[in-house]
């Protein structure tokens, strides 16, 4: 059975445009334009239970709305979604007991009080039984080592540490599906590798199914088999990440560095019977070729590249999904098709 | 049964944190006593210029505002949401909320009560006993039964029209300063309404009824018979106005757009 | 720059109209039952403390206009940007983090003046028996005095909101600074109706100049000798109220400098 259940789901938001200057501020008072504006745009979607899909897209590609309609926030304008066998919106107060929500820059915590404090509410909130919360929590604070952080308010924690209480209290009641929208956001390379590790744990253990949103890809690298890419409200790529390497860029990335300015149509001209991409690489004097083809291929690149300018340094690299995505938005899907 | 036992829960949370707090709370009662003096203070210096308002002596008009203190002192506590728009709808809360398996609105009134508030119920009470006094009125065997119908109906009507209020927030995207501005038309209420003339007096019997909060259920307590009509009236308004007010809520929670939008 | 804040700041308020009708309905409504009590207090009366009936409206008139122009919310937002850590992103900012707020209140005392207590007025006008001066005089020392009542209200606020930096919560003080000025300024009852005793204190306190004094130079209240020294009292109280505001900015600067915010 599926997790997540959705066919046609589609959200629009009027927005008003207002004029400019004085006048048009005035104007504005007895009359306004207004635009729709579509951020999910007919979308299909299925998860299995077990399942940890990574959301992702570009800003106001969609990605929030389309959690928040989820999660039962917002009302779909058209489409139907079932959600642990429920509508979220309409069933809601009984849906969201089934499901738990981290937004990475909002708390779910309260500011003033403990975090000990916050969980008790919550335990009451969501109607648990002392033993569910004893042995259950019992766990999940030891492997998120928050036992210390307990008895301290909200505010005063670190962002690392309180995102690890956020997580304690969206798996309070041990929901069967989980949301996380930007869970890494801002946090140091350690508390992300044990949030990783806290995730993959539960999902293996109690086949919590997760759906999460991340600019962070190391984030889908670590833990997602399943990508759902998104723009402009419609969903471009859903499947594996390795098939998204594979099929989305063969071959590699040469990054040269050369000794003299070189022109991109310069290395465009010279490099134009492959096939090959060149963009600006980060040191200066850097170009970055990403060559799809085989190894062959690659090596004629290259020495066709050295044979016209003379370089200080060439490196040879895999190329990286930050790289894989960013060429997506970049080109869209016609040309990989 | 389950929403009492929250409530309690919440409450004693609140206690907790506001007690942390404590310089702030003592400010914080003082300006609630304030605010009640400030209003006795107006009634007082308008008396020391005239000797009734239209019919109505000092006393009986100091009882009113007495009476009034009671419902608004509940009001205050539990329905703290003008600001409401931008605490939770421009900043997002909102998102939290609507995650949480508790009915929306039961959830903003508990995180925002302010109990505190409650201290206007014994200074309401308290002036009615005085005013009462002066003006020689018995208590009868149901009055305290009366009284806690009449103040229930007045703080529902407030409730109502606050919650109404707070509701467009989810239709327009405007901020909302009428809220604070509402807050002065419901101390019209407190006035004998056969001063206003009949457009102000419509306004404030059937469109904003904080008449219903005053000087109408006051008005059984002070046996003024001719008003009883209106006194009797109160707790149907107040239920009216919460049905009407719950029902906004519950469309406008379906218009919710979201944060960040 | 500054002149820049200030018509962003203009062109959000305009942004809004929801708030813009309701406003002007809501103003409507505040003074039309303000007019009605008024005339039950005077009952037969020609006149109270040398002000007739007409004065006295257009007083309450006046004074709740002037409300428009002089009043914001600058307290509370600075208090919500301290306790959200903003300020000291603000401090590095090449500009004054004071000047700036009172900016953002003078752009949206300039829009209420002009899109609402002028359309406001005219309304009112209509409705009830207002008189306008004839002379342009009492006009010009009208505008004046309003300009400095915005000063003083302002200095207030900034006071009151700087106060944060030193009791973490401050909702209760602001409340009662409210209802402070709200009594002691003038807006519900002109300071003469007071007892003399309160009257002598009064003299003693800033608020008279934010409310009292316009609307007592609008009304004529005031006439020849009485109008300079209103307006002597009230410049005095825009140069007195910097020192408070100075030294607390300064300390405040400093322990954020040490307590790195």
């Amino acid at each position: 059975m599926n997790v997540i259940d959705v066919h046609g789901l589609r959200k629009e938001f009027k927005s008003y445009s207002s004029r400019k200057g004085l006048g048009g501020a005035f104007r504005d008072l007895l009359t306004r334009n207004y635009t729709v504006l579509r951020a999910v745009d007919d979308i299909d979607l299925q998860v299995k239970q077990g399942e940890m899909v990574a959301y992702i897209g570009e800003n106001g590609a969609g990605k929030s709305t389309t959690i928040k309609m989820l999660t039962g926030i917002l009302t779909p304008t058209a489409g139907e979604v079932q959600v642990n066998g429920m509508d979220p919106h309409r069933q809601r107060e009984a849906f969201v007991r089934t499901i738990g929500v981290v937004f990475g820059q909002r708390s779910q915590l309260w500011w003033d009080i403990a975090v000990q404090e916050s969980f008790r509410l919550l335990k009451k909130v969501y109607r648990l039984s002392d033993e569910h919360y004893d042995t259950h929590m019992k766990q999940v604070i030891e492997t998120l080592e928050i036992e210390p952080l307990l008895d301290k308010p909200v505010r005063k924690l670190s962002l690392g540490q309180r995102m690890r209480c956020e997580l304690a209290a969206a798996l309070i009641h041990n929901p069967p599906l989980l949301f996380l929208d930007e869970p890494t956001i801002g946090l140091d390379v350690l508390v992300k590798m044990k949030i990783r590790e806290f995730l993959k744990e539960i999902n293996r253990k109690y086949k919590t199914t997760i759906l999460l949103t991340t600019h962070d890809l190391s984030d889908i690298e670590a833990l997602c088999d399943r990508v759902v890419l998104l723009d402009e409200g419609r969903i471009i790529y859903d499947g594996g990440l390795e098939a998204l390497q594979n099929n989305w860029v063969e071959g590699k990335q040469v990054e040269f560095e050369f000794q003299k300015p070189v022109a991109k149509e310069e290395l465009e001209q010279i490099t134009a019977e492959f096939p090959v991409k060149w963009r600006a690489a980060e040191k200066l004097r850097g170009w970055k070729a990403t060559v799809e083809g085989d190894d062959d291929t690659v090596s004629k690149v290259m020495s066709v590249v050295m044979s016209h300018h003379s370089i200080s340094d060439v490196k040879l690299n895999q190329v990286s999904t930050e790289e894989i995505i960013r060429n997506i938005y970049e080109e869209g899907m016609h040309r990989h098709g | 049964m389950f929403y009492v036992s929250i409530f309690f829960q919440y409450a004693s949370q609140y206690m907790k944190t506001r007690l942390t707090y404590r310089s702030d709370l003592v400010v914080e009662l003082f300006s609630d006593i304030l605010f009640q003096a400030v209003n006795l203070i107006f009634i007082l210096v308008v008396f020391g210029h005239t000797t009734l308002l239209s019919g109505w002596s000092r006393e009986e008009i100091i009882f009113i505002y007495g009476f009034f203190l009671v419902p608004y002192a509940i009001f205050s506590s539990f329905f703290n949401i003008w600001d409401f728009n931008e605490r939770y709808i421009v900043k997002g809360e909102m998102d939290r909320v609507l995650t949480r398996p508790i009915h929306s609105l039961f959830q903003i009134i508990i995180e925002r009560m302010e109990l505190e508030s409650m201290f206007g119920v014994i200074t309401g009470v308290a002036i009615m006993f005085y005013a009462g006094s002066q003006l020689g009125l018995t208590v009868s065997w149901y009055d305290p039964f009366m009284f806690i119908l009449m103040v229930a109906g007045g703080a529902l009507i407030y409730a109502g029209i606050f919650i109404i209020l707070a509701s467009i927030s989810f239709w327009s995207d405007s901020r909302t300063d009428i809220m604070p501005m509402m807050y002065n038309i419901g101390n019209y209420g407190r006035y004998p309404v056969d001063i206003y003339n009949q457009v102000i007096r419509y306004v404030l019997t059937w469109i904003l009824p904080f008449a219903f909060v005053g000087v109408y259920p006051a008005a059984f307590f002070l046996g003024r018979d001719e008003w009883y009509f209106y006194a009797f009236l109160t707790p149907v308004m107040g239920l009216v106005f919460i049905t009407i007010a719950v029902f906004a809520w519950n469309e406008g929670v379906k218009r919710y757009r979201g944060a960040g939008n | 720059m500054y002149l820049e804040m200030l018509r962003i700041r203009f062109l959000m308020m305009l942004a809004y109209r929801t708030n813009y009708y309701s406003g002007i309905l809501i103003y409507s409504i505040n003074i039309g039952a303000y007019y009605f009590l008024w005339q039950a207090i005077y009952g037969g009366q020609e006149s109270i403390q040398g002000l007739s009936v007409v004065q006295m409206t257009t007083y309450v008139a006046i004074a709740w206009m002037a409300r428009a122009f002089y009043f914001n919310n600058i307290d509370r937002e600075i208090a919500q940007e301290i306790q959200e850590g903003k300020v000291a992103v603000e401090m590095i900012r090449p500009y004054n983090y004071l000047g700036m707020k009172t900016m953002q209140g003078l752009g949206e005392g300039l829009f209420r003046l002009l899109f609402f207590s002028a359309p406001g007025m005219v309304i009112v006008w209509l409705a009830f028996p207002i008189s306008f001066s004839a002379e342009v005089s009492v006009w010009g020392f009208f505008f004046i005095s309003l300009i400095f009542s915005f000063i003083v209200n302002t200095q207030i606020n900034l006071l009151t909101g700087i106060l944060t930096f030193f009791l973490l919560y401050n909702t209760g003080l602001i409340r009662a600074k409210r209802v402070v000025i709200d009594l002691f300024s003038g807006l519900l009852l002109p300071i003469s109706f007071y007892p003399l005793w309160a009257q002598d204190i009064m003299a003693f306190l800033p608020f008279q100049a934010i409310s009292y004094i316009p609307s007592m130079i609008f009304t004529e209240g005031f006439t020849g000798g009485e109008v300079y020294s209103a307006l002597f009292q009230q410049a005095v109280w825009c140069l007195i109220l910097i020192v408070p505001i100075q030294i607390l900015w300064v300390t405040a600067r400093r322990r954020l400098i040490v307590q790195g915010g």
